[in-house]
């Protein structure tokens, strides 16, 4: 069991090992070369703001079916857990790479370093803080898609990688109730001890590689910009390390074309890095698309356009699903996390908690919480029970996003508003309406944003999970979630696929056409700090 | 006992100090003294300031002042009645200048006035008396983002002036300000304050600039030591307009650098 913890726990880490190695060459690559930048960020977004469940069928396809055996099943999910970890922590160092100072790029190259001492004296220091506030989303995405991808099921066969998450399925099924007490309190105290290693660990970070500022900005009580972006550091959610394009704006590192060029011709390998990057990046992605493509046969199109209705209209069910949980979401964040964020003693408290809580996989003991309450929502609300608990379910796997992203933004809101909300004795909900929504309204659009694309992931277990807890199986009437699982499990892989696309598409269109007016909105209009004028 | 207290709450109900912080004590969380019974008393129509060395506690006394901070010993009275939290009859305005992005300047006037639920036109009618006021008629329309700092300092007083307070407390509200901006403010400001239209009796304000200061108040309060106390109460009585490059006017300057000396620790 203890191996099994490790395993899952050392898969975890790998992974965002590897992202994080991984991005720092992809992330100078897009600082050198303009081309490899227009290829890379855009695409990254993308797939940050595309569910992880969208990759599931080219997982299987690529790995599990043309690979095969043990190691087709430790690449699925290792592929599938590192398109969970590695978004924001590339965003991330992006954009630690694009914000180094001028000053600092300049004594870099007056030293005449190459690329690997730039990377190693200038790059990777700088970016250090900003990958330590994303260890903590990509801990807890990555502990999350670890414990439902270690074991999968394809037409008749069933995968298991070892790990926690398989062992965890074996004693549910064998209702060894013992076992799986004991392996959710190991699991607890190995989340429990990662996290707090990795508080300690954002907190030496922000102190020995953040700059220090001459930013005028006061914090409210005796948080100063410093500890500001110490608690971020230590807290943050990905959504945050989106707000940062802000700040890029504020002070970008942008080569001057003339010496832009003359960086190009001294550092040719840069360049062809950049070059070579990008276009394994854009070879692998052609090369799933073509999979998907000629794994169906000519006349099963003709199928999956007939299908397609019914795949919209499960799409509308799981969006309403996201909706509902996108609504508590928010109205807990924006409620608990003001009184939380107003509150010394109820943050001290609550906010470790939360974070803990978070980052511990809700597939692992959502079984629990369903075979006690079960025979309760039952008998009060009948056949609606499946919907209850999959909205349960999406929750529990979600809110935090929100919760923490509003807090964040409250935090870091000027000292200065909260002396006029006093000043002015406005309400509680006057101060909501007129500053604090407002304030953090950037930092809400994020959380939303990134609670809406975790929901996905609640609902992909929750909508179709046999036999959660002996004979008793969960499963709503309609939705996508439930109708992709199925057609994986019955090996149908092309009608999950097709509706993996079709989802990540509208995600796409959606990302493209809301979230990102309402981002570029909130930055336009909603930044607190412009509020203030400091010279 | 509770008469008691209510009996020391209202005790200065007969004076004629609009505001006046009595005996006033405070330590910061980290066990550093900084006052020591400060007194202040300010009389209608008074613009007093508050200067003393860096770090000597200025802004600290003016948040005392307005009821952000509580003092360890002594309290602060407006009209004779203690002031026990922040209260809008009382303004900060801050260092940095604040104005909130996503509202224009009319909507940032008329917050104060929404927050009172004054009725929107009328609302609107006052906020644009007061932008009117602090010179900004025709720019209601403008995002703070789309004004000067200077512009954007006037507007943050006209929201003030919108909350309808007794008392202004300015914590160095030029120093964001370029010299010529500043300058034109400064010349503005003392009319605008005391001008019949604004219910203002008195204002306070804290600065580092001796000229400022001079040209701008009627009482100066030199705050010095360590823990501070005020070591001067300076009438300034040269006729208004003033002028910085009159005698009288430098040998104020001269007079207010006399008491500027380094802080000295009080030893018991």
């Amino acid at each position: 069991m203890i191996l099994a913890i490790f395993a899952t726990t050392g898969r975890v880490f790998f992974l965002i090992f590897l992202s994080i190695i991984t991005g720092w060459f992809l992330s100078y690559a897009s600082v050198k070369s303009k081309l490899f930048e227009e290829i890379y960020i855009p695409l990254t977004e993308i797939f940050e703001s595309v569910p992880v469940i969208s990759f599931f069928p080219i997982v299987l396809m690529i790995f599990v079916i043309n690979i095969g055996g043990i190691m087709g099943i430790e690449l699925a999910v290792d592929f599938l857990v590192f398109t969970a970890v590695v978004w924001n922590i590339w965003m991330g160092e992006y954009q630690a790479f694009k914000t180094v100072p001028n000053e600092m790029v300049e004594v870099s190259e007056n030293l005449n370093m190459g690329i690997l001492q730039k990377l190693r004296y200038v790059y990777i220091p700088f970016s250090i803080p900003r990958v330590a506030a994303n260890l903590f989303p990509s801990v807890s995405d990555g502990y999350f898609y670890i414990a439902v991808s270690e074991v999968f099921t394809v037409g008749t066969t069933q995968y298991h990688a070892f790990g926690i998450g398989s062992l965890l399925v074996e004693f549910y099924s064998k209702n060894e109730m013992n076992y799986v007490f004991y392996a959710l309190l190991f699991q607890a105290i190995i989340v429990g001890t990662v996290i707090i290693l990795l508080r300690k660990y954002s907190k030496y970070a922000v102190a020995k590689y953040t700059l220090d500022t001459d930013a005028p900005i006061i914090r409210r009580g005796r948080i100063n910009v410093r500890t500001t972006t110490r608690i971020i550091s230590t807290i943050a959610k990905n959504p945050v390390s989106r707000l940062a394009g802000y700040y890029r704006q504020r002070s970008s590192y942008r080569v001057k074309k003339e010496e832009f060029e003359k960086e190009e011709r001294r550092f040719k390998i840069g360049k062809y890095t950049g070059y070579s990057a990008g276009i394994i990046i854009l070879i692998l992605i052609l090369y799933a698309v073509v999979r998907l493509i000629i794994s169906i046969k000519f006349n099963t199109w003709h199928e999956l356009i007939s299908v397609t209705p019914e795949i919209l209209l499960y799409m509308a069910f799981d969006y309403l699903r996201v909706l509902i949980i996108l609504f508590f979401s928010v109205i807990i964040a924006i409620f608990v996390g003001y009184y939380i964020a107003m509150h010394r003693i109820a943050e001290a408290i609550f906010v470790p908690v939360i974070q803990i809580f978070s980052s511990f996989p809700p597939p692992l003991y959502f079984p629990i919480i369903f075979g006690i309450s079960y025979p309760f929502v039952y008998h009060y609300f009948g056949e609606l029970y499946t919907d209850l608990y999959v909205l349960f379910l999406g929750f529990i796997s979600t809110f935090y996003y929100v919760f923490y992203s509003y807090w964040i933004g409250i935090k870091a809101l000027p000292s200065e508003y909260f002396d006029i909300m006093k000043n002015l004795n406005m309400g509680l909900l006057s101060k909501l309406k007129n500053i604090i929504i407002p304030g953090t309204f950037p930092y809400l659009i994020a959380g939303i944003t990134s609670t809406i694309n975790s929901a996905w992931g609640g609902l992909m277990i929750g909508e179709y999970w046999p036999y959660i807890v002996g004979n008793k199986s969960l499963e709503v009437s309609n939705g996508l979630m439930k109708f992709i699982d199925i057609n994986t499990v019955n090996g149908n892989i092309a009608y999950a696929a097709w509706a993996s696309l079709l989802l990540a598409i509208v995600v796409a269109i959606y990302s493209i056409l809301f979230t990102k007016k309402l981002m570029d909105l909130a930055k336009k209009k909603y930044v607190a700090e412009e509020g203030i004028f400091a010279t | 006992m509770s008469d008691l207290l209510d009996a020391g709450r209202e005790k200065h109900n007969n004076s004629n100090y609009i505001l006046e912080a009595s005996g006033i004590d405070f330590t910061y969380s980290n066990g550093y003294k900084v006052f020591e019974n400060v007194n202040i008393q300010l009389i209608e129509n008074t613009f007093a300031a508050i200067i003393g060395p860096s770090g000597i506690g200025k802004s600290t006394l003016l948040r005392i002042l307005g009821g952000f901070l509580k003092p360890d010993a002594g309290s602060v009275y407006l009209k004779g009645k203690k002031i026990q939290k922040p209260t809008s009859d009382i303004i900060l305005i801050h260092q940095s200048i604040v104005t909130f992005p996503w509202m224009t300047a009319i909507e940032n006037v008329m917050m104060p006035l929404k927050v009172k639920k004054v009725p929107n036109e009328i609302a609107e009618e006052k906020a644009m008396k007061y932008l009117e006021l602090v010179g900004l008629q025709g720019f209601e329309n403008l995002y703070p983002k789309e004004m000067s700092g200077g512009m954007r300092q006037r507007v943050a007083i006209a929201r003030a002036l919108a909350a309808e307070p007794t008392v202004f407390l300015m914590d160095e509200p030029f120093a964001h300000l370029d010299e010529l901006t500043a300058e034109g403010l400064r010349q503005d400001i003392y009319n605008i304050l005391f001008s019949p239209e604004t219910p203002l009796k008195v204002v306070v304000l804290v600065s580092h600039n001796l000229t400022e200061v001079v040209e701008l108040a009627d009482q100066i309060f030199v705050l010095n030591n360590i823990p501070a106390t005020v070591v001067a109460n300076v009438s300034v009585t040269i006729p208004r307009p003033r002028n910085p490059r009159t005698d009288e006017f430098n040998q104020m300057l001269d007079n207010l650098y006399i008491h500027l000396t380094p802080p000295r620790v009080k030893t018991r």
